[in-house]
């Protein structure tokens, strides 16, 4: 009984209790945030909707879901949140090739409960495990790229992106309804 | 032998919290989750509302998750809003990029986050939070200078 006891209390634990320190092999990159821990760990690339509520449609939604790393080490649901570009870029399109697939993946993790951030990731490589070569987690601006291929112009993807531009056209920058030249002066 | 019937036991004994959803009704602003929990822009206020608009839109649109930022400071990451299921760059969140909403739906914890399923969008109201007359624009060069230079 002493020992049924026992599994309990350790099942119960709170999972900062039980933390483990994925640091120690990670070579992910800096990015200098207040709150970021280095993270190299084993994981399943999860469709989040259906791993939360059980919905699973094919191949992880096909690209338009939010997909989690199921942690290998301690079952943990990790949300990947950003992936290796500094464009404004999400991680679900670096994932999906991986989908239902046991990876391994470096990154940088962010902890802070003043803001309720945990297990929140940002993926800077990954690669299915057992397989030598990384991928980069990179693809985002080259996949938006590929899917449009009218928006030409200069600069980066969001400042061209269809959709962005019709909804900065419709409300302008700031939300309100001010005109361009309006919200840049009340800015400064 | 013992431990698996212990771990079994024990298993049996718990709660399936970590499965069951509950019914919520949230008001909140629906928010570029990124920037909020990185402080990669700045503070938390300083990513929300009409400064942190034009980001917010980027981020939406770039596949990076939404959220909703409860009036206690709480974030519910937004898995589907309506029967939209684009949780990543979908066209439902992204208009509704810094909208303060009250949301139906049900609430899913899990490993520590706050997973919410939208059921309904029972009021939006806009972009109400005003937060340019506080903080500008975040990140500053989100609204480009109209003379082009």
């Amino acid at each position: 009984m002493k020992r049924i006891a026992l599994a309990c209390l350790i099942a119960a634990l709170p999972a900062s209790v039980l933390a483990q320190d994925f640091s120690e092999t990670s070579e992910a990159r800096s990015w200098n945030l207040f709150a970021e821990q280095p993270a190299r760990f084993e994981a399943r690339v999860v469709d989040l909707l259906c791993e939360v509520t059980g919905d699973c449609p094919e191949n992880c939604g096909d690209g338009v879901r939010q997909l989690g790393l199921l942690r290998a080490a301690d079952g943990a649901l990790v949300y990947p949140n950003k992936n290796g570009q500094p464009a404004f870029t999400g991680a679900a399109d670096e994932l999906l090739p991986f989908c239902g697939m046991d990876v391994e993946v470096d990154g940088l993790l962010i902890e802070d409960e003043y803001v309720g951030a945990t297990n929140v990731y940002l993926v800077q490589r990954i690669r299915a495990v057992g397989a030598e070569e990384w991928t980069r987690a990179n693809a985002w601006t080259r996949n938006w790229a590929d899917a449009n291929p009218d928006a030409d112009g200069d600069g980066p993807w969001f400042r061209r992106d269809p959709r962005v531009l019709a909804l900065i056209e419709e409300r302008g920058y700031l939300g309100n309804g001010m005109s361009h030249e309006e919200a840049y002066e009340v800015t400064r | 032998m013992r431990y698996l019937t212990a771990l079994f036991a024990c298993l049996v004994a718990l709660p399936a919290w970590a499965t069951e959803g509950e019914r919520v009704q949230i008001r909140g602003e629906i928010i570029d989750t990124w920037c909020y929990f990185s402080g990669v822009m700045g503070s938390p206020e300083s990513v929300t509302g009409t400064a942190h608009h034009t980001c917010a839109l980027w981020c939406s649109a770039g596949g990076i998750p939404v959220g909703l930022l409860a009036e206690d400071g709480t974030v519910y990451m937004v898995l589907r809003i309506e029967g939209d299921d684009g949780s990543a760059s979908g066209d439902t969140q992204l208009r509704l990029a810094a909208h303060e909403i009250v949301a139906d739906g049900i609430l899913y914890q899990r490993d520590g986050l706050n997973y919410l399923v939208v059921e309904e969008v029972v009021e939006d109201l806009g972009i109400t939070n005003q937060s340019h007359l506080d903080f500008g624009v975040v990140p500053p060069f989100a609204i480009p200078d109209p003379s082009g230079n």
